[in-house]
């Protein structure tokens, strides 16, 4: 039984754009949720601000779902355009395609809720202050979105690449973990940079005086956070755009496709712990302004340190790529 | 495209190597954040000790990235010796 | 996307071995260095009770670095490590920003300035730690808890070395990366600016004072 490569072409558009769409609105899903039962909950404490609240959950949860939209648009242009000049390396890349914003949008959902929660329940305490927590919610949530938006610049280019001048063996594995390496380093650094985003909401609403030191401080943890994601993104576009040498071989498809593996897994839990890091140090800004400096210069320490396991997979990634 | 055993169990290697060290990455950087979450935490509540408890959390986050630091070893192993 | 990778190298063959230099590293590695040499002897040269604008500039980078390192430190040990501490920060910061003058590199995206730094700290932090705890105390450090952890622990010590490079590296490498790469999508109209301005200022001097920090930690923890 042999298949041409069209029928090929399409199996793959078919199953990426469905892996595309339904892993990419798991994490949407989540965190417009948990807004929604943060919303009710303040209004049921403060029924007469239910209009501010529910203003404000709105806009929370269409940032959320900014993420799900990326995958939505990704899984539409699988299904109804075909690549030109497609070779057996294309079939993977399109499968890549999707799997890495399908992977790439978990994080920042889940993540951009975490700001939209906090800030509905702060309005309620602290009706006052809802302007500034609005922004601030705005600022941490579209921060949120930087690492899914990496993932959806891997995915673009996985859709665009031309495959026809490179050998097909490792070539395939070599775009299918630039989109594992991209997706899966976005889940880390989305969640952690949601849950510091969150803890500024919660910070503000309690502190409103400390609100300007807060925003700084939660800009820059969450860069730190997003680090991880961007040794994903690293890794990914030298995997796309190194030359390779064709070879019948498993073991170098089998090293491409490790790298991306390594560094795609390696960085969701540093992106975590680095948001638990800078969730907590935020909590603490706000509740005691004075020793901004003292505390910042500890959580930089301790999410420097966090984040070398992430950066050990790196390494191994890179001996993967250029010297094994 | 005859499968050799030779490059099988290289390919092995290497896919095992970037699993090792991939999930093995995971622990360690949950676990090493939660530390410096607390030491955060605390130096929040108690500034002037600051030093002291900066010195603990790196002790102890040197402890918990001891199992990342096996998944190093044992993925250069695969690669270099295996 | 040609220009990725592209490296000017000097190959000189030494019988059977070869030394590669990265000729636009080192140039740029020198501009940094002689940008820092005529900063500091502009803000020194003219020093007077009633400061200078750039007086005071220089003070108080001084004056902030070193207060950082005595915290960590203590009294006497910041008063030897602390000038290295400053030239280190300045060093790295001028290095993560020189890439935002369109035609310069950052020295910093190469591997081999962040890993000699790196091996630099290293070799300070484990001379420091020698010095004050004396030679027998600071190797029975490494048979700690058990004796057979000592292979272990060793590595424990040198992927120190390899976190804080490769974690420099990273970020000044991932970060020129994106701006190509956004520039080649976009044909250069609206997003690089904004992105120069990110990756070159915010993530260049925060990963140069974690650096910085990281460096001044493990000295402190040497010399307990």
């Amino acid at each position: 039984m042999s298949y041409n490569i069209d029928t090929w072409l399409k199996l793959a558009a078919y199953t990426g754009g469905g892996l595309a769409i339904g892993l990419g609105s798991i994490g949407a899903a989540i965190g417009e949720g948990h807004t929604a039962a943060q919303a009710n909950q303040a209004i049921s404490r403060r029924p007469d601000l239910s209009g501010e609240v529910f203003k404000s959950m709105l806009v929370g949860q269409a940032i959320a779902e900014s993420a799900a939209i990326f995958a939505l648009v990704v899984s539409l242009v699988l299904l109804f355009t075909t690549p030109a000049n497609a070779t057996f390396a294309t079939v993977w890349a399109l499968l890549a395609a999707g799997l890495s914003i399908g992977l790439g949008a978990i994080g920042s959902g889940v993540g951009a809720g975490f700001p939209a929660a906090e800030a509905c329940k702060g309005m309620v305490h602290q009706p006052s202050v809802s302007k500034r927590l609005t922004t601030n919610m705005l600022i941490g949530s579209a921060v949120c979105q930087t690492p899914s938006i990496f993932a959806l610049v891997i995915a673009f280019i996985l859709l665009y690449t031309d495959t026809t001048s490179s050998p097909v063996w490792p070539t395939w594995a070599a775009l299918f973990g630039a989109g594992l390496s991209a997706g899966l380093s976005a889940i880390g650094a989305g969640f952690g940079s949601g849950l510091v985003a969150g803890a500024s909401c919660e910070g503000i609403a309690r502190q409103p005086r400390s609100a300007g030191t807060v925003t700084n401080s939660m800009l820059l943890g969450q860069a730190i956070t997003q680090t991880t994601a961007i040794y994903g993104l690293l890794i990914a576009f030298i995997l796309l755009f190194k030359p390779y040498q064709a070879s019948e071989a498993i073991a170098p498809a089998m090293a491409l496709i490790g790298a991306g593996l390594c560094m795609g897994l390696g960085a969701i839990g540093p992106g975590i712990g680095e948001g638990v890091t800078a969730q907590s140090a935020i909590k603490w800004i706000a509740r005691n302004p004075t020793e901004v400096g003292v505390i910042t210069r500890s959580m930089l320490v301790g999410m420097a340190v966090a984040e070398s396991t992430g950066i050990y997979s790196m390494v191994i990634a890179l001996i993967l790529l250029f010297v094994v | 495209m005859a499968i050799e055993g030779v490059d099988l169990v290289k390919a092995a290697a290497m896919l095992g190597a970037g699993l090792a060290m991939g999930l093995g990455a995971i622990g360690p950087g949950v676990g090493e954040g939660m530390a410096a979450a607390k030491a955060c935490e605390a130096i929040g509540r108690n500034p002037n000790e600051a030093g002291l408890l900066t010195r603990t959390m790196l002790v102890g986050q040197a402890v918990s990235e001891s199992t990342g630091i096996y998944s190093l070893v044992v993925a250069l192993l695969l690669l270099f010796v295996v | 996307m040609q220009e990725l990778g592209k490296i000017h190298q000097l190959i000189i063959n030494l019988g059977a071995h070869q030394a590669a230099f990265n000729l636009e590293v080192m140039l740029m590695t020198w501009i940094v260095m002689g940008l820092l040499l005529v900063f500091g002897w502009l803000c020194a040269s003219r020093r007077t009770m009633m400061p200078g604008r750039l007086q005071v500039i220089g003070e108080l980078i001084v004056g902030q670095l070193h207060q950082l390192t005595e915290d960590a430190m203590g009294k006497r040990l910041a008063r030897t490590y602390s000038p290295l501490i400053c030239a280190l920060f300045m060093f790295l910061l001028i290095s993560n920003w020189i890439g935002i003058i369109p035609h310069m590199e950052e020295p910093s995206k190469d591997l081999n300035t962040p890993l000699s730094l790196g091996l630099m700290g290293f070799a300070i932090a484990h001379y420091v730690g020698i010095r004050t705890k004396g030679f027998k105390a600071y190797i029975s450090e490494y048979f700690a808890p058990m004796f057979f952890m000592m292979p272990l622990n060793l590595i424990g010590e040198l992927a120190k070395i390899v976190s804080i490079s490769f974690r420099l590296f990273g970020n000044i490498m991932g970060g020129s990366i994106i701006i190509l790469v956004v520039s080649y999508l976009t044909y250069n109209i609206l997003l690089p600016p904004f992105l120069y301005a990110f990756f070159g200022l915010f993530v260049g001097a925060i990963q140069a004072f974690v650096f910085t920090m990281l460096t001044i930690v493990y000295i402190a923890t040497q010399a307990k």
